[in-house]
């Protein structure tokens, strides 16, 4: 990856596209039609490997990764490891994939999934304890479409930027939610609906794993069949067409926050059951999970490209890495710069492919 | 919408005036931080005056919120974004503690955030990310590489009595920190409004291309702008582990919502262009003695956060830009209806 990175930028590159025009000036599909095609040989075939890189890559990635672990680390290639494997990447693939369409929409990302997921298992636990687990589950609907709404017309309807915006959710509603908990654990009982979901498994597949295909088959279906899914693309990629074409711009940016939402939601309701246990504090780091997943199975963070069950692979790709770490006794520290480092790179690949592309 | 001031209606001398203080005060965008600094003020006065008789306290708040805060000031100015100073913060109090030499270690860990600067000038220019993905990533990769460092645990200084001498008033009841604050504030006031390479930095945020053509060095002073960041980031790591005598690797996690907030209510475009430095010092100023205010009355650290964190929400959705989307959408809506029902 990173050799790809090198030799693209060695190849006259200049101008960094600023925010705006890295949004607009790129259609979405075919950047080969691009006038200047006259280059060199040489550069457009790095163009050609460095595009199919940030999309495509994920597939090539995924497999050697596996098959690295499967072959060299201790303990990976064993049924209760990937039943693990599994049972972490559930809640996180689930994020992502709602998530997915706030970074299509060229929104950058949903920070605020970290207090989303951690609401809806506190409520799910702690409101289904009290009131039955029908009552949690539409509390935590409401509560996420709030989310959605709030973001949604903060980033839609006042073009406010979604870094900040999120920030700021994230900051009041994990606020609300420790206010609202104490900070303290709920613990579901022992013979509940919700501890049968988190411990039945189908072979290796947990039924948080299942829940995530489907979800994902549902929103790659939206994504690619739909109006809505057609316009966050078409609003990613160009805003003004998007606009100027008469749709209503705003409802496309609640849709897509609110879809994040929904996502984290119901990420919160599998990631509960799996330890039967809720706390304010246990979906930490999952906003960077999420991206992470997202942009290593090529979303482009410059919007309007990007699919869903290349999210999904993305989350396997994370989240057996985190496992690869963990089995070779690599604490958090080594895990927080993988994911790190992982971002930057995916996202430089993107980039220059883009730039390579273009010039 | 600013420029109405040279075709006021005749006659009026009182619009007049108007119109001329309407075009001051919005060439000035300091006004919400000046705004929610009255209010905090009158607010404060009211229900909790300890806030400012026990002033040593809100100005070490305030300097705390506002140094980060000013280094981001000019990375904003440029329409660009540096998420990673919280954990540059964190990343270079450990580096610091971890030299057993007082001098070297700071020397150190300046350098270490000038060189996390240079590299997210680095992704954001050469390669081509735009910086809220290039710094997120950074904020956890130097996060990680805290708590690797530090091997997940605080650091100790080896210089206690130093540290311990830091935290105590050298001037009049300013500590060393304080007096650094106001360093900086005065400094990158200079910079940004006297200095020509500050002043490009406007050109810059505003209009890219233009001062591409004007034969700015972009890339140059977006390198600039993200190493001051990057070391003011670094100074108060150095200045949090040693009043604290030990670096936390986890340290700097409100930083990044406090440090956003001053700046955003200080009145700074995130596209770029606008905003100003004594706005930033507005901002941290009323967020300060709000947090003081908030600690005083015994107001939970959580609710405190949700408090922050709708001021930030607010503040960044009434920026001019927002109010402006707001009503043309507004504008555009009422002419479709009416022209749906006529």
């Amino acid at each position: 990856m990173s050799d790809g990175g090198g030799s693209g930028s060695g190849s006259g590159v200049k101008a960094p596209p600023t925010l705006e025009t890295a949004a607009v000036d790129t259609a979405p599909g075919v950047p080969q039609s691009n006038g200047m095609i006259g280059g060199a040989d040489e550069q457009s075939q790095s163009a050609v490997i460095l595009e199919w890189l940030a999309e495509r890559g994920i597939f090539l990635f995924t497999t050697a990764l596996v098959l690295i672990a499967a072959v060299f680390v201790d303990g990976f290639a064993s049924l209760d490891n990937i039943t693990d494997v599994f049972n972490r990447a559930a809640p996180i693939g689930i994020v992502a994939v709602g998530m997915t369409f706030v970074v299509i929409s060229a929104n950058y990302l949903d920070l605020s999934v970290v207090a989303q997921v951690a609401t809806a298992a506190v409520v799910l636990i702690g409101v289904g304890n009290e009131a039955g687990i029908p009552v949690a589950m539409l509390v935590a609907l409401l509560i996420a479409l709030i989310y959605g709404l709030v973001n949604g017309v903060a980033v839609g309807v006042f073009k406010a930027n979604a870094v900040i915006v999120t920030l700021a959710t994230t900051f009041i509603g994990l606020g609300v939610l420790r206010w609202a908990s104490g900070g303290s654990i709920y613990f579901g009982p022992q013979d509940s609906l919700i501890r049968r979901f988190g411990t039945t498994e189908i072979g290796p597949f947990p039924l948080s794993m299942i829940a995530l295909i489907v979800i994902a088959l549902i929103l790659q279906f939206v994504l690619n069949r739909t109006t809505f899914g057609f316009t966050v693309k078409a609003y990613g990629s160009n805003r003004e067409a998007t606009r100027l074409a008469g749709i209503n711009t705003a409802w496309v940016v609640i849709g897509a926050f609110t879809l994040s939402a929904i996502g984290a939601m119901i990420g919160g309701f599998v990631l509960a059951p799996y330890t039967n246990t809720a706390v304010s504090a246990m979906s930490d780091g999952f906003d960077f999970e999420a991206l992470a997943a997202i942009i290593v199975g090529g979303t482009s963070v410059f919007g309007g490209r990007g699919s869903v069950l290349r999210t999904l692979l993305g989350v396997v790709f994370v989240s057996v890495l985190t496992n690869i770490m963990v089995l070779s006794g690599l604490g958090f520290g080594y895990q927080q710069m993988a994911i790190g480092a992982l971002i930057v790179l995916a996202v430089s690949v993107d980039a220059l492919a883009r730039k390579a592309v273009s010039s | 919408m600013t420029g109405s001031s040279t075709i006021t209606p005749s006659g009026a001398g009182a619009t007049d005036l108007v119109s001329r203080l309407r075009t001051v005060l919005a060439r000035r965008t300091e006004g919400r931080a000046l705004a929610l600094l009255v209010v905090v003020a009158i607010g404060t006065i009211i229900f909790e005056p300890v806030a400012f008789t026990s002033y040593e306290v809100t100005l070490g708040r305030i300097a705390l919120i506002g140094l980060v805060a000013l280094g981001l000031t000019a990375v904003i100015l440029m329409g660009e974004l540096d998420l990673s100073v919280a954990s540059t913060l964190a990343l270079t109090g450990v580096v610091m503690a971890s030299i057993d030499n007082l001098v070297l270690g700071i020397l150190a860990a300046l350098v270490v955030g000038l060189l996390i600067g240079a590299a997210n000038a680095f992704f954001v220019v050469v390669v081509g990310i735009n910086s809220f993905i290039a710094t997120l990533g950074m904020l956890f990769f130097l996060r990680g590489l805290g708590f690797v460092v530090s091997d997940e645990q605080p650091v100790r200084i080896a210089d206690v009595d130093a540290g311990i001498a830091f935290g105590k008033p050298l001037i009049g009841g300013l500590t060393p920190r304080m007096l650094i604050f106001i360093a900086v504030f005065v400094l990158m006031q200079i910079f940004t409004t006297r200095v020509r390479v500050g002043r490009e930095f406007y050109a810059v945020g505003g209009n890219r291309q233009a001062a591409r053509d004007a034969g700015i060095p972009v890339r140059r002073r977006i390198f600039t702008g993200f190493m001051i960041s990057g070391f003011v980031a670094a100074l108060a790591g150095v200045i949090n582990t040693l009043e604290r005598t030990a670096a936390d690797p986890t340290a700097g996690s409100t930083v990044l919502l406090s440090s956003f907030a001053a700046a955003i209510i200080g009145g700074i475009l995130l596209t770029g262009g606008r905003g100003s430095v004594f706005g930033t010092l507005l901002g941290a100023t009323s967020l300060g003695i709000l947090q003081v205010a908030l600690t005083l009355s015994a107001v939970q650290v959580d609710v405190q956060n949700i408090i922050i964190g709708a001021v930030l929400l607010i503040a960044v959705i009434t920026d001019p830009n927002s109010l402006r989307a707001v009503v043309g959408s507004v504008r555009s809506w009422l002419r479709g209806r009416s022209v749906a029902t006529t």
